[in-house]
C-alpha cells in the first residue's frame, strides 16, 4: 500500500450558525458547530465556505478559534465582496457548507519563546489561535499586536499586563488574549482611545529596542495581514535577524491543490517556483516570499 | 465500497466503454482541476473510483511556472482562469508522479501541451512510455501566448497535432475541441481524419473581468477561460455538433462544461457524450460525483434502461 498522509484529512460540514454578530466597518464575528473542522484545525488553518448555495464558488475564510470539546468554530470577517456580502447575511440556525480545516499551520519553535505575533485588520485571527495555542506551551511568552483602521470588534481593556519599551499611554488591550495572560497592544493611526498611534511595526520596534541581545535571540515573528504590512513586518524581521512566518491570503477556487488557481511566487534553492496558497501554505517563511 | 448508496448491480447500469478502456462510470474529472490525481483524495468522502477516468493537469515537455496571480476569478454562475499551465514537466510527471497513483483507483489520462508541433509529439512519446491509460492532446488551451488555442482554433495544425503524437503511440488519443472556433464539426472531422480515437468537447471560452476601481483586469494574464455552469447551453450544442461528425466512426465524445448535477450529465449523454466531465463543479461540492452517479442511476432506472450507454446520443430533435 502506497504512504498517503493526505487522504482524508479535510472534512466537509453542514455547519450550523450559533451566533453571528456584527460591528463597526462591516465586521462580522460568526460561531458554527463544526466538530471535524473543530477536532483538527491548527493556527494557521482556514476553511473555504459556502457563503450562500447561489454562488459557484466558496471562499477561504482563517479560523480565529475552536473548541474541540463543545464543537464549535469562530471566524472573524469582513464584508469586503459580493461573497461575504452574502454570508453577512445568513442568520443564526442556518446551515453552511464548510470545507476544512485546510492548510499548513504555523510551526511553534520553542527555542524562541518570545513569540512576536502581529496580526492587522482581518489578519487578527491567526493571531488570536495562535496565541490561545502558545499560552498553554510551558516556558512561552507570546505578545501580541494588533492593528485596525477600523473599530476593533471588541471592546478594548486596560492591560494589566506590563511589557518592556511600550510608550506611555498605550495600554488598551484585548480582553480575551489579557484574560489567557497574553499581552496584548493595539495600533491604529485612528486615534483610538489607549492605542498606539502609528504602524504595528513600529510598535514592534519600541518592545524590539527595549529587550536585552540574550532576550531579541529568542524572538520569532509570525503576522497575518494586509500584503503592505506583512512586507513592512518582513522587512522588520530581517533587519533585526528573526526568524518570520507569515500568512498569506489569494484567491482560491478548489482549496485543496488541485487548480493552482491560488499561487505566490516564492524564492527556492532552484531559484523561483510558484507555491499554493491553500496546501503549500497559507503559512510561508517571510524570507521566501519577500 | 466507496459508493454506499449504489449497489453493485447500479454500478454495472454505470460502467462504460471509453475508446476501449473499461470506465466505471461514466464521469472524467477535468484537466486543471484536480491536479495530478491525488489532490482531491486530502478530502473525506472524495475518491477517484466514483469517476470513470481522471485527467491530470495540462503537461508540458519543460516545467513551467504559470502566470502571475491572479489566476481565478468567480464570474456570474462561473469563473474565469489562467493557470498558465503551470507544471514540472512531462518527465517529473512520468518518473515521479505517476508511480505514485493507484491504477486500480481509476483510469489515468494524460492532458498534453507544447507551443510547438514537435513538442506536443515529444511529450506523447514520453507518455507512451508509461503506465498512462490514454492522452488527451490539450490543443485548446487560451491561457498560453503560443500553441494551445492558437493551433486548435486552426483545423489543419489540430490535425497535424493530432498526427505528429498518432505517429508516436498507440495508446487512445482524445483530442480537446477549443469553443473559441468558427466551425467545430470541421475541425473534427480532420481530427478523425488524423487518427483520433476520441474528443474532448469543450474546453473553456476566452473572457474577461476589470477590477473598475484601477481600470485594469483582475487576472493577472489579463484574460482567463470561463468555466461552470455559466458556459453549459455552449458545451452543450458544441457537444451535439461534434457527436453529428463522431457517430458514425464510433467516436465516443467526452462532454463538458458546466455540469453540476444528474440533470447536466444526462443531458450531455443525451446530446451525444460517452462520458461526461466535472471540473468547476469539484470546487463547490468535492463530493459531487456521488451524487451525479446516483442521479444517472435513478434516470435509468425510472426510463428502463440498463446501462447508460443507452442514453448516449439519444436527443431527439424537433422536427
Ligand atoms: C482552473 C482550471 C484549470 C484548467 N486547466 C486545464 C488544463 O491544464 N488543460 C485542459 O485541457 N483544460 C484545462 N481546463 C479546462 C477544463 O478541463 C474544462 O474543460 C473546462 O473547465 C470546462 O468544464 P467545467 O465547466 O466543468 O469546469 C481548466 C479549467 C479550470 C477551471
Ligand atoms: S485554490 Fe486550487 S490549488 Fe489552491
Amino acid at each position: 500500500m502506497m504512504n498517503k498522509p493526505h487522504r482524508d484529512t479535510i472534512s466537509v460540514e453542514q455547519a450550523e450558525i450559533i451566533s453571528h454578530d456584527a460591528y463597526d466597518g462591516d465586521q462580522y464575528l460568526l460561531r458554527v458547530m463544526a466538530p471535524e473542522v473543530a477536532a483538527t484545525a491548527k493556527a494557521g488553518s482556514f476553511v473555504h465556505i459556502s457563503c450562500d448555495p447561489m454562488l459557484p464558488m466558496r471562499r477561504p475564510i482563517s479560523i480565529m478559534r475552536v473548541d474541540k470539546d463543545k464543537g464549535w468554530v469562530d471566524f472573524l470577517y469582513k464584508a469586503l465582496g459580493y461573497g461575504t456580502g452574502l454570508l453577512s447575511k445568513r442568520q443564526v440556525g442556518e446551515h453552511l457548507s464548510i470545507m476544512g480545516p485546510i492548510g499548513k499551520p504555523f510551526s511553534v519553535d520553542l527555542n524562541r519563546p518570545r513569540a512576536l505575533l502581529i496580526g492587522g485588520g482581518v489578519g487578527m485571527p491567526p493571531m488570536i489561535f495562535l496565541a490561545e495555542t502558545l499560552k498553554s506551551l510551558l516556558g512561552s511568552q507570546p505578545f501580541a499586536i494588533l492593528g485596525s483602521e477600523v473599530p476593533f470588534p471588541f471592546t478594548a481593556k486596560p492591560s494589566t499586563l506590563m511589557l518592556p519599551g511600550i510608550p506611555d499611554g498605550v495600554i488598551a488591550s484585548m480582553p480575551l488574549l489579557e484574560d489567557w495572560g497574553v499581552p496584548s497592544r493595539l495600533a491604529s493611526l485612528q486615534g483610538y482611545a489607549g492605542c498606539y498611534e502609528g504602524y504595528v511595526t513600529d510598535l514592534a520596534r519600541h518592545w524590539l529596542d527595549a529587550l536585552t541581545v540574550e532576550q531579541r535571540n529568542e524572538v520569532i515573528v509570525y503576522a497575518c495581514g494586509p500584503h503592505p504590512m506583512l512586507e513592512a513586518v518582513a522587512k522588520l524581521a530581517s533587519e533585526y535577524q528573526l526568524p518570520c512566518q507569515v500568512s498569506l491570503e489569494e484567491f482560491m477556487a478548489c482549496a485543496v491543490g488541485g487548480c493552482a488557481g491560488c499561487v505566490v511566487e516564492v524564492k527556492t534553492d532552484n531559484g523561483p517556483a510558484m507555491k499554493r496558497v491553500c496546501v503549500d501554505g497559507p503559512v510561508f517563511n517571510a524570507e521566501q516570499v519577500f | 465500497m466507496t459508493n454506499p448508496a449504489l449497489s453493485n448491480d447500479d454500478l454495472a447500469m454505470l460502467a462504460t466503454d471509453f475508446c476501449g478502456l473499461n470506465f466505471q462510470t461514466p464521469l472524467s474529472l477535468l484537466s486543471g482541476c484536480v491536479g495530478f490525481g491525488e489532490e482531491y483524495t486530502r478530502v473525506k468522502g472524495y475518491s477517484n473510483r466514483d469517476v470513470g477516468a481522471v485527467c491530470l493537469k495540462g503537461t508540458t515537455l519543460e516545467p513551467r511556472l504559470g502566470n502571475k496571480p491572479h489566476r481565478v476569478y468567480e464570474t456570474p454562475m462561473g469563473m474565469l482562469n489562467a493557470i498558465g499551465l503551470q507544471n514540472p514537466g512531462a518527465r517529473h510527471v512520468v518518473d515521479e508522479i505517476l508511480p505514485t497513483l493507484d491504477f486500480n483507483e481509476t483510469r489515468f489520462i494524460a492532458n498534453l501541451s507544447g507551443s510547438t508541433i514537435e513538442e506536443y509529439a515529444e511529450v506523447a512519446r514520453i507518455f507512451d512510455d508509461s503506465p498512462i491509460d490514454a492522452m488527451e492532446i490539450n490543443i485548446s488551451c487560451p491561457n498560453v501566448k503560443e500553441g494551445g488555442v492558437a493551433f486548435g482554433n486552426d483545423p489543419d495544425m489540430s490535425a497535424r497535432v493530432v498526427a505528429a503524437c498518432r505517429k508516436v503511440t498507440k495508446k487512445p488519443i482524445i483530442t480537446k475541441l477549443s469553443p473559441n472556433q468558427t466551425d467545430i464539426a470541421e475541425n473534427a472531422r480532420r481530427c478523425i481524419e488524423a487518427g483520433t480515437d476520441g474528443f474532448a468537447v469543450i474546453n473553456t471560452l476566452m473572457g474577461m473581468a476589470i477590477d473598475i476601481e484601477d481600470r485594469s483586469p483582475i487576472i493577472g494574464n489579463n484574460q482567463g477561460g470561463l468555466s461552470g455552469p455559466a458556459i453549459k447551453p455552449i458545451a452543450l450544442l458544441k457537444v451535439h455538433q461534434v457527436y453529428q461528425v463522431c457517430r458514425g466512426h464510433g467516436i465516443p465524445i467526452i462532454g463538458q462544461g458546466g455540469v453540476t448535477t444528474a440533470e447536466d450529465a444526462i443531458e450531455f449523454l443525451i446530446a451525444g457524450a460517452t462520458s461526461v466531465g466535472v471540473g468547476t463543479a469539484l470546487f463547490y461540492d468535492p463530493l459531487v460525483c456521488k451524487k451525479i452517479n446516483a442521479g444517472i442511476v435513478e434516470y435509468l432506472k425510472r426510463h428502463d434502461m440498463s446501462t447508460v450507454s443507452q442514453l448516449s446520443g439519444s436527443l431527439q430533435l424537433n422536427t
